[in-house]
């Protein structure tokens, strides 16, 4: 089915609110679904696919800083969905980067990553060159890079597999954020290890899908669909005769 | 050196304070003004040569049936597809959770097709329960007025003109009961409409909609008369027509959306408030004068003979005559004088009540439209509360204690401070109040009350302070992340003047009906009758020039924007025979 936009931002919304994001933390985690499924970068299929998982976690469990100094901090995200965990660890980097110039972030042990991408593009709407890493998969090795530069909401997006496969491939299940204030940080492929190129996305071509999906809608599954609408009545409250009556008497 | 500091006042003049605009009820007593959005449409229309035009008529004898108009602008052609259904007296009902309406309708961006026909007519009558197409830019129902629907084409029928009393009491033959734009339903985005230069001013899609209802309200009543009876049925007098508004019935679903989008209220206070403080620091000419008596004449004799049911509201209406009863030879006698608007409003202040003073407030915005008109063009904006994670935790809590005083200085151990609480029921997720430790569902409360949120971070911050006294935002969130959204709103609105609106939204004597007449009056609503404290009953486009009017093409855009404060017409020969149908072919 197609929805709009602003459809299923509220209703992702009002999902997360329903299985205990907090106010303002579920406004974060549907923007940034929505974002990336405006730009048909699958965000739907990310969250299809964490989706259990996500209800399952403890919702007063927040990321933790294991270290950190002036440009450089190390985050525990305890295994929960970016979603919920990471909007003020990059929020951490953004305010390093704006005192020091270039801040690193690791963030350690946090799943569905690909979200990320919604809340980095709100960072660099504020004026930040934001570059996020991580790996994808073991087997083949695939790394992606996506790099949005200062004040504009549309990445740079490359996925590759590395052909010459470390001896050191111990799973790595966090990302690694670069946010610099003054110097973009595109992706650009240069390398002398081989590597197979997967996909790539730019600027230009991220635009004309977001175009589209404002005019006709966004595609998504019945089936997600109606689960969002599920979690979401848990934010309401049961009706009943009396309680009509809490919107003022019957005209 | 007087005339220097007059000088400077005149190029940035004075705004009114923060606590004092933003104060719950004085919000209540807003009326629309000429950057209310109904207003800035008409006068685009018109500037712009819109062109609106009845392309489809398939009304049955009993009015039922499809409606298509096709609105033709510079840049752009748009259609309002109308469908009328019969319903039972038990089916209309103008809350939310009805199911359905005498007529429901959509604006739709280019042309119908008969595949996208086909698609709306399956659609748009169920509403919130269709699948709605994302060339919809607004979809809307409406109920009749039975009482002056049955009036109305009874007299036509019969050669005559209705009574005008018929309006004054009821000051339309439909009202609206939502109106929905953004994405709803799957409907097009907001998104769509910021690049249409059509539809820049905010809800400008909603208003040409709504507009256009008022249209189909004379030509369906006009068709009734005519099927009734052929041979004597009259079309609705010209005078009447446009003494004819469309009603909106309104309830708590409104309330919400002003706490959720304090960028897009502090734009339109704003704007409301910049156009005020020009207009006071102009130096009136016995022209102006002689124009704000008129208006204050006009604006009395418009609430003199305007007829609510509500006993409180019209009680208030009567208190404003009486004091423009005053105002009118306070202006007429006194000297012209530099300061005189400053003067007037100064006395307006302190003698009269918040309802006159903030009529007059909006009367003499009316005399300056050229300085005042170009602030329609800063009322949108997009609504993004940010973070600064890298603020000093010790200047956050200095904002608050300057920006948010009035939120720290709440009293919540008060009695009745706490009463209600704000949730959404699974009954079309209508809001509603609930009464805190007695109704269920205050788990699952709606975060509307901005104070106890400010308090309960800055109790937070200032204690994490003690211990963290170089903090930044960003530690003290880190360790406490459920504050964020309240810290997000409040480094963002402190930039701001007029967003967040002064008052406690919880508090036992809270009435929601202010919060929704301040909206309305922004839409462009009048004749505010409340149905309690938590409904209210307006109406737009009263006065507003007709369809024909705006096809002429009117090369008077001053005559033809001066409609607000509509009054009845006095010369009509009501009752008697008017030319029958046949003599006023163009019409339909």
């Amino acid at each position: 089915m197609k929805v709009s936009f602003n459809e299923l931002q509220g209703l992702s919304r009002k999902a997360f609110i329903g299985i205990g994001f907090a106010e303002g933390h579920a406004d974060d985690a549907a923007d940034m679904v929505t974002w990336m499924e405006s730009y048909d970068l699958h965000g739907l299929e990310a969250l299809n696919l964490g989706l259990e998982h996500l209800i399952g976690e403890d919702p007063d469990t927040y990321p933790e800083i294991l270290y950190q100094d002036s440009d450089l901090a190390v985050v525990d995200g305890h295994n929960l969905s970016v979603l919920r965990a990471c909007n003020l660890a990059l929020e951490l980097a953004f305010a390093k980067a704006r005192s020091r110039g270039l801040s690193v972030i690791k963030i350690r042990r946090c799943r569905q990553r690909q979200l990320i991408m919604g809340y980095l593009a709100r960072l660099s709407a504020r004026g930040m060159n934001v570059t996020a890493f991580w790996r994808n998969a073991q087997s083949p090795l695939t790394e992606q890079v996506v790099g949005f530069r200062a004040n504009s909401t549309v990445p740079s997006i490359r996925v590759y597999a590395v052909e010459e496969v470390p001896e050191e491939n111990e799973p790595n299940d966090g990302i690694t954020l670069f946010m610099a204030n003054h110097v973009d940080l595109l992706p650009t492929m240069r390398s002398d290890f081989k590597y197979d190129l997967l996909a790539k996305h730019d600027e230009s071509e991220l635009l004309a899908v977001r175009e589209r999906a404002m005019t006709s809608g966004i595609e998504v599954s019945g089936e997600l669909w109606l689960r969002l609408k599920e979690l979401a009545q848990y934010a309401l409250v049961e009706s009943f005769d009396a309680s009509r009556l809490g919107a003022g008497p019957a005209e | 050196m007087i005339d220097a500091v007059l000088q400077a006042a005149r190029v940035a003049p004075a705004l009114r304070q923060q606590s004092l605009v933003m104060d719950l009820e004085r919000l209540g007593t807003l009326v629309p003004s000429r950057l209310s959005f109904a207003r800035s449409l008409i006068r685009q229309m018109a500037r712009q040569r819109w062109q609106i035009t009845q392309e489809y008529f398939a009304l049955d004898d009993g009015g039922y049936g499809e409606v298509i108009y096709r609105v033709q602008t510079p840049h752009g052609r748009y259609h309002v597809v109308i469908f009328s259904q019969h319903i039972t007296d038990e089916e209309r009902t103008d809350r939310v959770i009805a199911n359905a309406w005498d007529v429901t309708f959509g604006l739709v961006e280019g042309d119908v097709e008969d595949s996208l026909f086909t698609t709306l007519a399956e659609n748009v009558p169920l509403q919130e329960a269709g699948r709605q197409h994302p060339r919809l830019l607004v979809i809307s129902r409406a109920n009749k007025s039975l009482r002056n629907f049955e009036v109305f084409v009874q007299a036509l029928a019969a050669g005559k003109q209705p009574p005008v009393e018929a309006i004054r009491e009821v000051g339309y033959l439909y009202r609206t009961t939502a109106v929905y734009g953004n994405g709803k339903f799957g409907i097009a985005d907001y998104g769509r409409l910021q690049g249409n230069p059509d539809f820049r001013y905010p809800f400008s899609a909603q208003m040409t909609a709504v507009y256009v209802l008022r249209q189909f309200s004379i030509d369906q009543a006009e068709h009734l008369a005519r099927v009734a009876a052929p041979e004597t049925a009259v079309p609705l007098a010209n005078e009447l027509q446009r003494y004819l508004g469309i009603g909106n019935s309104t309830g708590l679903g409104m309330a919400p959306f002003l706490i959720r989008h304090p960028q897009l209220i502090n734009q339109w206070i704003h704007a409301r408030e910049q156009a005020l403080a020009t207009a006071k620091a102009q130096i009136p000419s016995e022209l102006s004068r002689e124009r704000l008596l008129a208006l204050c004449l006009r604006a009395q004799r418009y609430l003199d003979e305007t007829s609510v049911e509500n006993t409180a509201q019209a009680e208030r209406n009567a208190t404003v005559v009486e004091e423009l009863t005053d105002i009118i030879p306070w202006l007429e006698q006194i000297a012209l004088h530099e300061t005189l608007w400053q003067q007037l409003t100064d006395w307006s202040e302190a003698a009269q009540t918040t309802d006159t003073q903030e009529l007059l407030n909006t009367l003499l915005i009316e005399l300056y439209p050229e300085s005042v008109d170009m602030l329609e063009d800063a009322m949108a904006v997009e609504e993004k509360l940010e973070l600064i994670p890298d603020m000093p935790l010790v200047q956050l809590k200095q904002v608050i204690e300057t920006q948010f005083d009035w939120a720290l200085s709440e009293d919540f151990e008060a009695p009745g401070a706490k009463h209600w609480f704000w949730y959404q029921s699974v009954e079309k997720e209508e809001p509603r109040l609930g009464v805190r430790g007695v109704d269920p569902g205050e788990n699952k409360e709606l975060p509307l009350a901005i104070a106890p949120r400010v308090q309960r971070s800055y109790a937070a911050l200032s204690e994490f302070l003690q211990s963290n006294p170089k903090a930044l935002t960003i530690d003290f969130l880190l360790a406490q992340p459920k504050h964020m959204e309240s810290i997000r709103r409040i480094q963002t609105m402190a930039t701001t003047a007029y967003g967040e609106i002064q008052g406690n939204l919880w508090h036992r004597d809270m009435k929601p009906m202010h919060l929704l007449r301040a909206k309305l009056s922004f839409l462009g609503a009048n004749r505010f009758d409340p149905r309690g404290d938590r409904w209210v009953r307006v109406t737009f486009f009263q006065g507003a020039p007709l369809i024909d009017e705006l096809n002429g093409e009117p090369t008077d855009l001053f005559a033809f924007d001066d409609w607000s404060y509509a009054l009845a017409p006095t010369d009509l020969k009501v009752g008697e025979d008017f030319d029958t149908v046949e003599n006023h072919e163009s019409l339909v």
